[in-house]
């Protein structure tokens, strides 16, 4: 049995990051976020514009994205900061208290003056920073872990190099226990009859056919057509031609084991396996639900070469092809342009990710972490009120 | 009367109260180096977002107009747009949208090369424009040039009656003085629809504010088709008609969408977002140089393009947090115009609001369809 070395969290959760975060619940609070992560060195900010109020879809989804994102297995300890009697503020302090996390909110607009605020946040934020020195990595199961899958600034050569090499990965893994979550249904659309035809049973492939179908339709809702703009104008300079032919290549990261179960944007498996999470194919908002859902590590593909990451999980960055990895060198991590070359096979590269997996989860630096890129959004379903 | 302020005037005839170096990120994937660069310039702010790729028709070009909207606003001196390479709102694209004569350079991630490139070309460039936009001082300009967006949030009835009267002479004299005031159609006054459609003598502001008034109306794409109407309360429309009288008499000039600049001076209504950081980034957009946010507590985060005041009524409440930049008492209409008046003047000439102090300022674009 594969085993990493983790932080083992009072939920039984596995950490592969020991991250302190500070995260806004509202848009307003974002530049007082900005400020207090500053307050302490090492302070990792999360910060999102969302409005005060939204339609339910969207405030559930923000709601489960913050708590997931508080509460992630690579999180320490995390600060709230919300306004005077915030219901998202109280509900992550809670869900996140119940399991005996380490949380604190702080609340603006309240009594207290800013400065008196800001000592508050300082104070507990050290505090985070100095019992982190006494999480130590222990050892843990390879099962415990799960691994995102992710494609952008995909080209020609994504569905036959860094794709199928992440699921050559993928059926590996699986097979030793590990949970790998396809995400971005936009890149399903066209292929959607092969993860279909996968699925384990009747409800899991009607439940995938009906997230693949509703995406279609919410874009036709806004009086647009999906295939018209995807692929992009990077996608298409990459030599891709339609979004078909995009998603035939993007799926080959599920690689070829059984779907175990479809999730929701944002929420967490139950299964382990492969899985597949309704997340858009905007890579930002993408891995922001995968994290949020519990993946410790995101893989994620690229041909034009993308350098962004996440704020609380490594994202391992596998070029396509041997130009990109020339060119864009300080933002990726795996060169599946071997493949082109002919020096590397696709099993090749499914064991040099995996090796790469298992060394990111000890602790290995990604080149996204070693640029500090930490974008996150959290994808918006209607319009804010 | 001739008010004056001390701006920035620019060579398309604009005026700036701030001087500001943009750098400005086309996505949000060219962000870190973007905040990277304007860290390392002095004058310089980072105009990042979450958007610019996987969106679709009407809700890109909100994005895209944004941006555009934003360089082209006279408190920059000049800006310099960042990409990935390949997004959807393509560098290239956003360049040639824009209509300006400032300083004005874009590229992209992916075409010099790596992250590390394009901070060292970046930096470069815009610290040279730093050092141009430190030996522009500013001149006597008048007040006709300013474009004052004015919005509620978080306001309450109390508060309301208290600072109408005020307000309402505060725009007085931004009209007589030849402004432009932008005013924000904020949630809370769209049940006051109908009575702002008879301050209109533009038909099609008129039909729109009508609509806008029977019933709250947003997208929502999950499972109704196509707008959601919601009734007004009795309550929201009490609100709404105090919120109204900020306005009272004054004549509309046209109802502006996301993006839509003022055609002409005069009072003009904007449509809103509900996160405050985007209705003022819409402000910024749509060419204000200066924001008055009303309500009923200091707001916590402005705009980084433009100085925002926080106006208040002094209602006994103890506005703990210090950001609010003017108190506004029962009685004494005209002399508090009149001051509030000559605070925007200063600010406008470049005294810091107390969200700039505190240097809490932020910039977002609102979606109107949702990333794909």
């Amino acid at each position: 049995m594969k085993k990493f070395y983790g932080y083992r969290r009072s939920d039984g959760s596995i950490g592969v990051r020991n991250h302190v975060i500070v995260l806004n619940t509202v848009g307003e609070l974002s530049g007082l976020t900005r400020k207090i992560a500053k307050l302490v060195s090492g302070v990792t900010p999360v910060i999102h514009y969302s409005g005060a109020t939204n339609f339910p879809e969207d405030q559930q989804q923000i709601l489960r994205t913050l708590v997931g994102t508080a509460g992630h297995p690579n999180v320490s300890a995390a600060l709230i900061v919300g306004m005077k009697d915030d219901p998202v503020a109280q509900e992550i302090v809670t869900t996140l208290q119940a399991k005996n996390r380490r949380v604190h909110a702080v609340y603006f607009n309240s009594e207290k003056s800013i400065a008196a605020i800001f000592e508050e946040c300082k104070q507990w934020l050290s505090a985070s920073m100095d019992s982190r020195q006494y999480d130590v990595r222990e050892e843990a199961l390879l099962t415990e872990l799960m691994v995102g899958l992710e494609c952008g600034g995909s080209d020609a050569w994504s569905g036959i190099t860094a794709n199928p090499s992440i699921g050559a990965f993928s059926d590996m893994f699986v097979e030793d226990g590990g949970t790998s979550v396809l995400a971005e249904t936009t890149e399903a659309i066209g292929a959607e009859h092969i993860i279909a035809s996968n699925a384990i049973n009747q409800a899991v492939r009607e439940q995938f056919l009906a997230i693949v179908r509703n995406y279609e339709q919410r874009i036709k809702e806004t009086g647009e057509d999906i295939r018209s703009a995807n692929p992009t104008p990077g996608n298409m300079a990459g030599g891709l031609t339609t979004l078909e032919e995009k998603s035939l290549g993007c799926i080959k990261k599920g690689g070829s084991t059984s779907l175990k179960e479809v999730v929701c944007y944002s929420q967490a498996p139950t299964e382990k396996g492969f899985v597949f999470m309704d997340t858009p194919g905007y890579d930002v908002e993408s891995v922001c639900g995968l994290a949020a859902g519990g993946a410790q590590i995101v893989l994620f593909s690229t041909g034009k070469g993308s350098p962004t990451g996440s704020p609380i999980v490594p994202v391992i960055k596998i070029g396509t092809n041997p130009k990109v990895y020339e060119i864009m060198s300080e933002h990726i991590d795996v060169n599946a342009g071997k493949i082109i070359e002919g020096v590397s096979t696709i099993e090749d590269i499914g064991k040099e990710i995996y090796s790469l997996v298992e060394a990111v989860a000890n602790g290995h630096q990604t080149a996204a972490e070693n640029h500090n890129n930490q974008e996150f959004a959290i994808w918006r379903l209607a319009e804010s009120i | 009367m001739g008010y004056t302020f001390k701006g920035y005037l620019r060579e398309d005839g604009l005026a700036g109260t701030r001087n500001h170096i943009g750098i400005v990120s086309s996505v949000i994937c060219s962000s870190v180096i973007t905040n990277e660069i304007a860290d390392k310039v002095p004058g310089a702010i980072p105009i990042t977002h979450a958007n610019g790729c996987a969106q679709l028709g009407d809700d890109f070009q909100v994005t895209k107009n944004m941006l555009a909207g934003i360089v082209e606003n006279p408190n920059f001196h000049s800006a310099l747009l960042i990409g990935l390479g390949c997004e959807t709102n393509q560098v290239a694209g956003l360049l040639k949208s824009i209509s300006t004569t400032k300083p004005l350079e874009g590229f992209s991630i992916q075409q010099m090369a790596g992250g590390k490139n394009t901070a060292e070309r970046g930096i470069t460039t815009a610290l040279t424009w730093s050092k141009e936009a430190k030996q522009s001082s500013r001149t006597e300009l008048p007040a006709s040039l300013l474009k004052v967006g004015i919005v509620t949030e978080d306001i309450d009835e109390a508060s309301l009656q208290v600072i109408a009267p005020v307000i309402n002479a505060l725009i007085e004299l931004l009209i007589t003085s030849g402004a432009t005031v932008v005013f924000g159609l904020t949630k809370t006054l769209e049940p006051a629809g109908n009575l702002l459609a008879l301050n209109t003598q533009d038909a099609s502001a008129k039909k729109n504010l009508t609509y806008i008034g029977e019933a709250l109306s947003r997208r929502r794409w999950e499972k109704a088709q196509g707008y959601l109407r919601t009734n007004f309360s009795e309550q929201e429309k009490s609100l709404a008609a105090l919120e109204y009288q900020l306005i009272n008499t004054h004549e509309i000039q046209s109802l502006l969408d996301y993006n839509q600049k003022p055609a002409k001076n005069g009072l003009h209504l904007i449509k809103t977002s509900g996160s405050i950081v985007e209705t003022l980034s819409n402000f910024a957009s749509v060419g204000c140089n200066l924001s008055i946010i009303l309500s009923k507590r200091g707001i916590l985060t402005g705009s980084n393009a433009l100085p925002c005041m926080i106006v208040t009524a002094n209602n006994g409440i103890n506005h703990t947090n210090n950001l609010v930049d003017y108190e506004i008492q029962e009685n004494q209409i005209s002399q508090q115009a009149q001051a509030l008046f000559t605070q925007l003047i200063e600010v406008s000439s470049g005294k810091l609001t107390k969200l700039e102090e505190y240097e809490l300022g932020e910039f977002a674009i609102p979606h109107i369809g949702t990333t794909f």
